[in-house]
């Protein structure tokens, strides 16, 4: 148990009100988007400032109390899970767009801003920040950096870390330190933005973000393709890159991801297609001409059985609800959902595809596949409860084998969801040990009491 | 957690809903409630699990609790926005129905919902008797508004409202309505009027009626009816007293084929009795029964009246005016009417339509949410206010004579020019 004097503490740098120490308020910070993760926290903050949150760490550094930071709590690794109690620091109050600049093309904002609401201003003035993680209506811009987030338009436009220009972070001991600027270009000592970038909460608190823009494209054009195989559907994104062009999108979805969308939103999909390309082309109008030529071209060369090429806007936002559904589909499906988040090499995406299929024979276990073909990442599922103990062990073996497929053809763990608690078992195999090594102690080195969301990432006993 | 729904049996009935909740998080975009407090208690995800909480008997039924559950205006906006088509409300008012049965009803609400909104004469008697004093004890404000201490109908609390009618409808129309002499009876339907219309606004139900009879119907207002029971069984969670008035409505409109309100809330109160209060079988063949008969006003004279365009003409405050339309919750997300009332506006000869933007977004009345809490609900307001500024309309309208009270209220603390009225108020 916290002791009281520490709540008062707190309650003198931010103020009552926005200090949350009931048990009801309590449980609902316990928990994230994974399924089956939850801790219940001490107490709740959300500061406004960086010299509150400064001021916080500062706090619990001296007394030693774990701090876990967290955004919307949309992360589905864990993250912003206080697993061993403590404080939770919530960044939503710090919601300020601080700067839209159209002619140096950046932003700076507070960690607290949601993305959506960010598009949305952006979008006002012609500007566009391409990573889009499917969460947008949720997860603020600080939980995006903190997890190095991606989504669809990556395959292009690259991810979250291609954007970070320069961060304020607040360290383990209370200082506001600043890094990077608000040049595009900038080669002063180590990138230790990027330490910060996907730390997940554990080296320091951000408090502010200075990002690249780009002026939002004046047209585009958004394709669907129907495959009656899985594989050649992944080889078919293997052959458009080889092509020479790159599409700003190309997102999977297979035959149960897609009978499930059908069902809960019909809309007329090929319900018996064994897997979907979504794609989309971006640029000036004669560009978006050529490429969606190119990309229906070498789609109908590859196999596709059928290629639709959207007519309006309408029907293209259509095609990309039907895509973000899919996250809710799959979890849907059953009382405990092992949804994962690999990403392998794009040319292997035909080869992994047909990896899952002989895992999905050999363990029994039903395998559904969704993901952002473009990048290689995708999110296989395995539908289990996790109240049926043996069900629940097989299906993590399962789920172990198809992390090793993934590595044995040099692909990664996590592609953007980050480790967490829930792939940290899978670390050591994962990582390089002197690498990991090396992380470990750069953690040590900034945080060294491990105030800062401590028990993620890599397995304790390391220590 | 392990959950056990044993001593939760309403909760028990949306178990669906419940576990559909996968915390992805997008409903803090869309509720009300959070973008004020940015508190993850405000939203349907922390309140869901707050709820999941109490099944695993890591809550209780503390004052904490139920402050995080009353506080929700029922929007439906995350439901609408859920990608897994979770219903939280459903659960919500489930969840205050079993705190009622376990713990009873505090002070005053034990009183108004209990035994005095039942009794609709009595109520009357009490609202006329508490406006007596609204004159003498509070400040006059602009026109007809005043400052009115009505803790009893549930509305006050130095709220900018319109003040008690002299006279209530049932007191100036007589059960019967036939059409003009001359006009051909085409129809005849029974006419539901809710509280707020009846007590505060009867001229609105008064014009209501001449309009449907001068088109051919014949509208009948039956005495027997009472409040639709939304502040009881909805807001409350007084399933017990609900399904009393839920029956007396029902009997009172018996041999009539529809059932028109002017409020959006009322209506979709009267056609949710089955999915709440339905606890034998006779009593869901009856309020299915009765769902099916329930109209809105704009959707009966679009879609089963079938009004020609012609039929409808500029009222003198209408005439040349610039106007906009809120969407009452009750009527775009709960009933799915959004078409019918923009059309019923088009067709008004001299009348200019704009559309103001996020038109569906709550305006935060939603009855005693916004007498407990009124600063919540004015912020919720505020945001209604600068949209319905940035259209430039001299009037707003609406479905839902709450709705209207919230935005009276709402105009008058933002010093806005706007006319509030009811839709039909803008048709002669
Ligand atoms: C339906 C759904 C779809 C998703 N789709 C995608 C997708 O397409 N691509 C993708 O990459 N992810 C996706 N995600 C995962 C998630 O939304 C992202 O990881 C997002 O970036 C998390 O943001 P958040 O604000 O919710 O952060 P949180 O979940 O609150 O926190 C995430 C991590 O960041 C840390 N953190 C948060 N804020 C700060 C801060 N200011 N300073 C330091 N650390 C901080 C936390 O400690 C935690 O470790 C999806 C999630 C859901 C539920
Ligand atoms: S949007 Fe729906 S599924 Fe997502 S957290 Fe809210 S209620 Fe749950
Ligand atoms: S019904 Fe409205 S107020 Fe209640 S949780 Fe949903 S969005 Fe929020």
């Amino acid at each position: 148990m916290l002791e009281k004097k520490l709540i008062a503490k707190l309650e003198k740098i931010v103020g009552k009100g926005v200090v949350l120490t009931s048990k009801e308020d309590l449980t609902t910070y316990s928990y994230d988007g994974t399924t089956t993760w939850a801790h219940m926290p001490e107490v709740v903050v959300l500061p406004t400032t960086a010299e509150q949150v400064s001021q916080i760490l500062k706090l619990a550094d001296d007394s030693k109390v774990p701090v876990t930071p967290r955004g919307a709590g949309t992360n589905v690794s864990g993250g912003s899970i206080p697993i061993k109690g403590g404080i939770v620091l919530c960044t939503v109050k710090m919601n300020k767009i601080l700067d839209i600049n159209k002619t140096n093309l950046t932003a700076t904002v507070e960690p607290g801003v949601v993305l959506q609401d960010f598009n949305m201003a952006l979008a006002k003035q012609g500007l566009f920040y391409p990573p889009d993680p499917q969460s947008f209506l949720g997860c603020t811009v600080g939980g995006t950096i903190a997890e190095n987030a991606g989504g669809p338009y990556c395959v292009k436009y690259g991810v979250t870390k291609q954007y970070v220009l320069g961060l304020e972070v607040v360290l383990a001991n209370g200082y506001i330190m600043k890094l990077g600027g608000v040049t595009v270009k900038n080669r002063t000592g180590y990138e230790l933005m990027m330490l910060f970038t996907g730390s997940e909460g554990t080296l320091g608190v951000i408090t502010k973000i200075t990002l690249r823009l780009i002026p939002m494209p004046l047209a585009s054009k958004t394709m669907m393709a129907v495959f009656d195989d899985m594989a050649v559907g992944g080889q078919a994104v293997s052959n458009i890159l080889a092509s020479g062009v790159v599409p700003a999108k190309i997102e999977f979805v297979d035959n149960f991801v897609l009978r499930r969308i059908e069902e809960m939103m019909p809309m007329g999909l090929p319900v018996d297609a064994q897997a979907l390309l979504l794609l989309m082309a971006d640029g000036s109008p004669t560009a978006v001409e050529a490429e969606t030529e190119q990309i229906v071209d070498t789609l109908k060369k590859s196999g596709a059985r059928e290629v639709k090429v959207a007519k309006d806007a309408e029907e293209a936002a259509k095609y990309w609800k039907m895509r973000s559904a899919g996250f809710a589909a799959t979890f849907g499906a059953a009382k405990t959902v092992l949804a994962e988040d690999v990403a392998v090499p794009r040319d292997k995406l035909a080869e992994f595809i047909g990896k899952l299929g002989e895992i999905s024979e050999r363990t029994g276990f039903f395998i559904s596949n969704l993901g952002h073909a473009g990048d290689g990442n995708l999110h296989p599922a395995i539908f289990t409860d996790v109240s049926d103990k043996e069900n629940f062990a097989k299906a993590q073996e399962a789920m172990e084998e198809i992390f090793e497929a993934a590595l044995s053809l040099g692909g990664v763990l996590s592609g953007e969801h980050g480790i967490g608690l829930e792939k940290q078992r899978f670390l050591k195999r994962a990582m390089d040990p002197v690498a990991l090594n090396l992380m470990i102690k750069i953690k040590s080195l900034l945080d060294p009491n491990h105030i800062l969301n401590p028990g993620k990432i890599w397995e304790e006993e390391r220590v | 957690m392990a959950q056990s729904y044993d001593r939760y049996e309403q909760i028990k009935r949306f178990e669906k809903d419940l576990s559909q909740c996968m915390k992805c998080g997008f409903c803090t975009f869309w509720c009300p409630i959070y973008q004020e407090e940015k508190i993850e208690a405000s939203v349907a995800r922390g309140k869901n699990m707050m709820i999941r909480g109490l099944l695993a008997g890591e809550l209780d039924y503390t004052s904490e609790y139920a402050d995080r559950l009353n506080k929700c205006t029922l929007c439906m906006a995350c439901t609408v926005n859920c990608p897994a088509k979770a219903n939280i409300p459903n659960v919500i008012v489930a969840a205050r129905a079993d705190t009622v049965k376990a713990r009873g009803l505090k002070f005053p609400y034990n009183i108004v919902y209990r035994w005095l909104l039942p009794r609709r004469r009595l109520f009357g008697w009490v609202v006329r008797f508490a406006s007596w004093f609204q004159g003498i004890f509070m400040p006059k404000t602009e026109g007809t508004i005043r400052h009115l201490s009505m803790f009893l109908s549930a509305l006050g609390k130095g709220r900018n409202i319109p003040q008690i009618a002299p006279k209530f409808l049932r007191q100036m129309v007589p059960v019967i309505n036939k059409p003009p002499a001359g006009v051909k009876t085409e129809m005849r339907v029974g006419y539901f009027s809710g509280c707020i219309t009846d007590f505060v606004l009867p001229h609105l139900g008064k014009h209501i009626i001449d309009f449907l009879t001068k088109n051919g119907v014949e509208v009948v207002v039956p005495r027997e009816q009472g409040c639709c029971g939304a502040p009881v069984f909805l807001g409350a969670g007084d399933f017990e007293t609900g399904r009393k008035m839920a029956d007396a409505n029902v009997k009172a409109f018996e041999g009539l084929d529809y059932v028109v309100s002017d409020c959006a809330t009322c209506a979709s109160a009267l056609k949710s009795y089955a999915k709440f209060l339905a606890d034998t079988p006779q009593r869901k063949k009856a309020y299915d029964k009765f769902a099916k008969k329930v109209k809105d006003i704009s959707e009966f004279l679009v879609d089963v009246l079938k009004l020609p365009a012609s039929a409808y003409k500029p009222s003198a405050e209408a005439k040349g005016k610039k106007v906009t339309w809120h969407d009452p919750c009750h009527l775009s997300r709960h009933l799915g009417i959004t078409s019918q009332p923009r059309q019923v506006i088009r067709s008004i000869p001299g009348v200019e339509y704009v559309e103001m933007p996020n038109a569906d977004r709550c305006c935060g009345m939603a009855g005693a949410f916004s007498v407990n809490y009124y600063d919540l609900s004015k912020d919720i307001a505020d945001k209604k206010a600068a949209s319905i500024e940035s259209t430039g309309a001299d009037i707003v309208v609406s479905g839902c004579p709450g709705c209207e009270i919230q935005l009276i209220d709402c105009m008058v603390r933002n010093k806005l020019p706007v006319k509030v009225m009811h839709i039909m108020e803008l048709v002669e």
